[in-house]
């Protein structure tokens, strides 16, 4: 899971101009994915490599795979593993900006170390307690809705747990999850991810929960009034969405939108379609979590 | 350019969102924020005051962050918008670029990033 859109990325460092990545983000679905951008992309190859390979293959009538076997780059169940793997879109977006020379295979091989070490979220922040309860949640999710759905609400879930380890903190046990059709508590705040598939998001609290919801994740701005507060915890819900959105982009090219988010005080809000609840129990109090994929 | 005389509008429905940016930037000295609420609002600040850099969310009532920034760079090709939003995938990026952002900045806003960004403009004036 990433923090933010590889493409983005590239061009905040100013490694590709505007003008090449809007080109290569609309010419990347016909772009077939080379063995060297795989094998950098998995750590398994240096730059350098590729190119002691792509040189060599100039002169020799081989398959690229088969000469980075000969030269001990790599063994043949590597190559067969980054092959059958279908790549993420945003491999297949740099690969675009290697074909068109907008990127070098060591530009591409250092923007790549770089992206992950600096956006990655890895599955290292879950301690192993919290590890197993969300694992699970998850397996919940199959026993509901279609395979793809599960996909979503499992992806959904684990990036928002990943987010409230980052925002609020890791003093939390998730508990058991249930089926439910509307959202109520003292404040919900709802947000709808849209696009090729609807997600509704709630997150509902009580005064107080909602109240340190809101100073935990604005840390030293944190001002204590209703506006502010609503403000900061609607803030939340729309980064934890916005990266799930990114992230769907970045990964398998799927294009979704938020809408803005609709906060209600004291009223039962009902869902479009039955939704996951997951009480999540703080230190300061429970807060419960409501996601409804249709 | 003397941080103190730029100018800056930040662009977000998220009262939350403007006012993290806005002491952000009164940190590093910047002597001159503006804050508009939604699209509209965004348009006519930017007519009113004429800043060096603008700050702009996406998804606001009224006018999308991406019409904002279109209407704009219309009035004045040279305006500097940053696209600062929680929505960065590659469509909104793509269209935001055609439209002649100068930049975009994934929430939760990297502060050292924007940082650079100002710096960077900063040198340039």
């Amino acid at each position: 899971m990433f923090a933010q859109f590889f493409g983005a990325f590239l061009l905040n460092k100013q490694l590709v101009t505007p003008e090449a990545l809007a080109r290569a983000i609309d010419e990347k679905k016909n772009t077939r994915m080379r063995l060297g951008v795989l094998a950098i992309n998995a750590g398994l190859m240096t730059a350098e490599q590729v190119e002691h390979v792509n040189v060599a293959q100039q002169t020799v009538d081989k398959r690229f795979g088969d000469l980075c076997v000969e030269f001990g780059y790599l063994t043949q169940d590597n190559v067969d593993t980054l092959l059958s793997e279908s790549p993420s879109d945003y491999l297949l977006l740099g690969q675009t900006l290697v074909n068109d020379n907008s990127l070098t295979n060591a530009q591409f091989e250092d923007a790549i170390k770089e992206y992950k070490e600096l956006y990655q979220l890895t599955d290292d922040d879950i301690s192993g307690y919290q590890n197993d309860k969300l694992l699970g949640l998850v397996k919940e999710f199959y026993h509901f809705n279609t395979a793809e759905n599960a996909r979503i609400y499992t992806d959904y879930i684990t990036l928002l747990f990943k987010n409230i380890i980052r925002f609020i903190g890791d003093d939390f046990t998730p508990q058991q999850s249930t089926v439910v059709k509307s959202a109520e508590a003292d404040y919900v705040v709802q947000q709808s991810i849209v696009g090729k598939y609807k997600a509704d998001v709630c997150i509902c609290a009580g005064k107080s929960e909602y109240v340190s919801i809101a100073e935990r994740f604005s840390s030293d701005v944190f001002e204590n009034s209703p506006e502010f507060i609503d403000a900061a915890v609607g803030e939340f819900l729309n980064v934890i969405n916005g990266l799930f959105v990114v992230n769907e982009s970045n990964e398998s090219g799927t294009e979704l939108t938020l809408e803005p988010q609709v906060i209600s005080v004291n009223k039962e809000i009902p869902l479009e379609s039955e939704g996951f609840c997951i009480p999540v129990t703080f230190s300061f109090g429970e807060v419960v979590f409501i996601v409804s994929v249709h | 350019m003397d941080l103190r005389d730029f100018k800056i509008l930040i662009c977000d429905d998220s009262m939350f969102a403007r006012k993290n940016l806005s002491m952000f930037l009164a940190s590093l000295g910047i002597g001159n924020i503006y804050e508009a609420a939604d699209g509209e609002e965004s348009v006519a600040k930017y007519q009113e005051f004429k800043p060096d850099l603008v700050f702009m969310d996406i998804v606001m009532p009224k006018l999308t962050g991406i019409d904002a920034l279109r209407q704009i760079i219309e009035s004045d090709p040279a305006a500097k918008v940053v696209m600062a939003s929680s929505v960065g995938t590659q469509n909104h990026l793509k269209q935001a670029i055609m439209l002649g952002a100068y930049d975009f900045v994934q929430k939760p806003v990297d502060k050292e990033q924007v940082k650079k960004i100002i710096e960077h403009l900063a040198g340039q004036k």
